[in-house]
């Protein structure tokens, strides 16, 4: 009987993972809070002007997700797994730590996004962010975590509302058009700049890579079902890029255009009930109410979901025994990971006067500045006849994505220096 | 020979010269190879060297010496490397950082380094380091803290005991060794590791085994992992895999396939008989005593002594799993009642078994809920229950451990699910 039940509800959640392919989860998953906060305060800061780098953004993204995509079906191998094999101890290492000091740094963000939104409904974060990580723990250790994974994409379809909210501004569709399709670049401006990094570090995650490869392995997608990946991929990337776009209208037709008509007293954005603004004119007195429920939803997903398969990848890596059902004893190295990257990353958020928002958005920066790494590593393997065989990158691939790390790689460098600079003329 | 045990990466990197007085430099070591890697511990034979001619290869009986600096002093200089051999195994290049299967320990895990070790002048690979050591010592830990490195606590496999995933290098070897050495392992422990695997390796590991070691690891896996491998294996070797399991099990293997699929592996399967009763099977519903049963039992007929019942499960039972229970039936399989195994042995051989056999006898029908089943073998204290189609005639039985299988919970607290479920028997015997 209850078996039977069980396999009932396993056969609906596999049809709601058919129609939310992998693809589709991990573009969901990358709308997380470090993604909220870094496009909202991208539209509430510059407003309509920083759409456009959503579109090269948007190409880059759907040609290095296929490109993972295409290699966990082509060596039914994580991305962990072949950088080892194909690069041995030393790259992998220095892959696995900046991986994971980069992921416990974005958990962080997660529960600045817990903190955040529990002190919109007056809780602190004293109470809730050590809360919450028992609840995390709770969670992986006791109940399925691709159930949940599926449970949390679906109410992240809660972010639906800020394409509502953006129409309801009554944005000036031709300033949107013209920030959307005008390329405008603003290369003595260190916040712009940054602000770009951050945005395509949350679009693009290397976190995101290793999650859909994983995930596309697990599935046991193989070459043959490629067709059906790539539109799923395609698919979620583009619904990805368009809620991404309708938070930088909703908060610029909202913040921003309010900051051009009130020079004297502008909203500046440094906590998350300010950002909250943007989704007034869909939930008027309740936008804190929406805005905080949307981020305490994502906050909770990722915070479990990114420790716990920062640890597995790092255990993939170097061979650790890794799964959630061993005894503390089988795995240590595994649950001692995750409880690290966990603990640490709640951590960071009870330091007293951290800004919530600019944590958030910094670890973007880092993945920002990381990614052009991440895909040096995937274009080598991707272009070995030996690992990919016929497989391997077409040439427009490979166009597209180097030329995703050379300019991606430049703004970083040029960031990073702009930002040492600052720091000695200051 | 100049090979002292130690581990193959602290020869890694290391400088070669020519014998004589002008140590003329030959270039540095990146690999060594072995000629029969099937071998319970491969003889290491050669060395391949990095040089500005590109890579060349020696013998290792060709090294004099390691002197104090740890430089390889060569007697010949080393050869252009032949056209790749097939059946050289390199053990840098396919199987430092690769995945291998601990039999012993029941696990995947991944080759940091290897041991090796001089056995009476000859140099052989003798252990497999998986630990934290290994890392440290690829690391260089070696050279920069040899005292600290000896401290970290060693996690060494005998080579006896690893079986390769037969992918570690596709173009070159296929370690026929290991394969028997998985199948040394319980069926469950070797579903445990293919469960594992991605889908393409445990496809190939599925391969390797032969059909019936396949088919006991198969009825421990998941239905999703199952059609993943089927799905790899092709329809032809897919159904000898499932002419060997169990026919509870195959049949609920069949019906998580698509029409399409199952009608063609049914197809294929050559004992036609089976072929039907798995068809009929497939149609009960999963939570049923249908779905639960499977059709090997042992049927006989009421008029024969227990002297020539005995005689004749003699002959049939080797192929039969469950012969506990003997199902007394007439010759349209109408069910007449049951007698044990005990009550047979220690009743006079020339007793009729229709004088001995219990007419008072527990049964269910295919539709009977899981649940009912489980309950009236635990009331009734049986290892087996009969199902019964609305003639009273035996369409199968439900064992005792199915039947706590079905009500017993999977573990939830799983992100990796690998369910294990033991099913029993084969198809259906008759003594006539």
């Amino acid at each position: 009987m209850l078996e039977q039940r069980k396999s009932r509800l396993w056969r609906n959640v596999l049809l709601i993972a058919s129609i939310l392919g992998p693809g589709f989860i991990t573009a969901s998953a990358g709308n997380d809070v470090g993604g909220i906060f870094t496009y909202s305060v991208a539209g509430a800061q510059f407003g309509y002007k920083v759409i456009w780098p959503l579109i090269p953004i948007a190409v880059s993204l759907i040609v290095v997700q296929e490109m993972a995509a295409r290699m966990g079906a082509v060596t039914g191998k994580g991305l962990a797994a072949l950088i080892r094999e194909e690069f041995g101890v030393w790259i992998t290492l220095l892959t696995m730590l900046g991986l994971f000091f980069m992921n416990t740094f974005t958990t962080s963000a997660e529960f600045a996004g817990i903190a955040s939104a529990s002190e919109i409904f007056g809780v602190s974060r004293y109470v809730s962010v050590p809360a919450c990580v028992v609840l995390v723990f709770i969670f992986v250790l006791r109940i399925k975590a691709s159930l949940v994974e599926r449970v949390f994409v679906v109410l992240s379809l809660v972010y639906v509302t800020y394409i509502v909210s953006g129409f309801l501004a009554h944005p000036v569709w031709s300033d949107v058009a013209r920030g959307t399709f005008i390329p405008t670049i603003e290369t003595h401006d260190p916040a712009y700049l940054g602000t770009v990094v951050a945005l395509i570090g949350t679009t693009i995650s290397p976190y995101m890579q290793f999650y859909l490869q994983s995930a596309i392995v697990e599935k046991g997608t193989r070459p043959k079902g490629l067709l059906a990946t790539r539109i799923d991929v395609a698919n979620g990337s583009i619904l990805a890029i368009v809620v991404a776009a309708f938070m930088i209208i909703a908060n610029a037709a909202t913040i921003y255009v309010f900051n051009q008509h009130h020079t004297a007293h502008p909203i500046v954005v440094t906590q998350a009930s300010d950002v909250a603004v943007a989704l007034q004119p869909l939930a008027g007195k309740f936008a804190s109410t929406l805005f905080a429920f949307g981020i305490l939803n994502a906050g909770i997903f990722a915070a479990a979901v990114l420790p716990l398969s920062t640890s597995y990848l790092v255990c993939e890596a170097f061979g650790f025994e890794a799964a959630i059902d061993r005894r503390f004893r089988e795995a240590p190295v595994f649950f001692v990971l995750f409880a690290i990257g966990l603990i640490a990353g709640a951590a960071l958020v009870l330091l007293p006067g951290i800004p919530l928002v600019g944590l958030a958005i910094a670890s973007q920066v880092v993945q920002g500045l990381l990614l052009p790494l991440e895909l040096v590593l995937m274009l080598v393997i991707i272009n070995r006849v030996r690992v990919m065989g016929t497989y391997r990158n077409t040439r427009t691939a490979n166009v597209i994505s180097w030329a995703t790390v050379v300019i991606v790689g430049v703004i970083a460098l040029y960031y990073t220096y702009t930002q040492i600079v600052g720091i000695f003329v200051h | 020979m100049a090979f002292a045990d130690g581990y193959l990466s602290e020869l890694i990197g290391r400088q070669a010269v020519l014998q004589g007085p002008a140590r003329l430099p030959v270039g540095r070591v990146v690999d060594f190879f072995v000629g029969k890697p099937d071998d319970t511990f491969p003889r290491i034979d050669g060395i391949v060297f990095r040089t500005k001619g590109g890579p060349m290869q020696s013998a290792v009986s060709d090294v004099v010496e390691i002197d104090v600096d740890g430089v390889l002093v060569l007697r010949n200089a080393p050869s252009e490397s032949p056209a790749p051999e097939n059946k050289a195994l390199f053990l840098v290049k396919d199987l430092f950082d690769k995945q291998i299967v601990d039999v012993d320990g029941r696990k995947v895990v991944r080759i940091n380094d290897l041991e090796i070790a001089n056995t009476a002048g000859t140099l052989r690979v003798v252990a497999a380091d998986i630990g934290v050591a290994g890392l440290l010592r690829r690391l260089g830990a070696g050279r920069i803290a040899p005292r600290l490195l000896d401290r970290v606590p060693r996690d060494l496999i005998a080579w006896d005991n690893v079986a390769p995933i037969s992918d570690v290098n596709p173009t070159q070897v296929r370690l026929s060794v290991s394969e028997s050495r998985l199948s040394r392992l319980h069926p469950s422990e070797l579903a445990d590791i293919i469960g594992e695997l991605s889908a393409q390796d445990a496809a190939r590991v599925v391969g390797s085994l032969d059909d019936e070691t396949a088919a006991d690891a198969f009825e421990h896996l998941d239905a999703d992992v199952q059609q993943a491998i089927i799905a790899d294996l092709g329809a032809d070797r897919a159904a000898d895999i499932i002419e060997e399991m169990d026919s509870d099990d195959a049949a609920d293997l069949l019906g998580e396939l698509d029409e399409e699929q199952r009608t063609a592996l049914l197809a294929k399967i050559e004992d036609r008989e089976y072929a039907d009763e798995l068809e009929e099977l497939v149609e009960y519903e999963s939570d049923t005593a249908g779905g639960l049963m499977t059709t090997d039992y042992v049927w006989i007929y009421p008029h024969r002594t227990t002297e020539a019942t005995i005689g004749k499960i003699r002959e049939i039972a080797p192929e039969s799993e469950f012969i506990y229970y003997l199902y007394v039936t007439d010759d349209k399989r109408k069910l007449l009642g049951t007698i044990s195994l005990r009550t047979l042995l220690l009743s006079l051989p020339t007793a009729f078994i229709h004088k001995l056999m219990d007419t008072d006898v527990v049964s269910v029908s295919a539709d009977t809920s899981a649940e009912d089943v489980a309950s009236a073998i635990a009331r009734y204290d049986l290892l087996a229950v009969p199902v019964l189609d609305d003639e009273g005639c035996m369409l199968g039985i439900v064992t005792v451990d199915d039947a706590i299988d079905a009500i017993i919970p999977d573990k939830i607290a799983n992100s990796l699910p690998r369910f294990i479920r033991h099913h029993g028997r084969r198809t259906g015997v008759g003594a006539t």
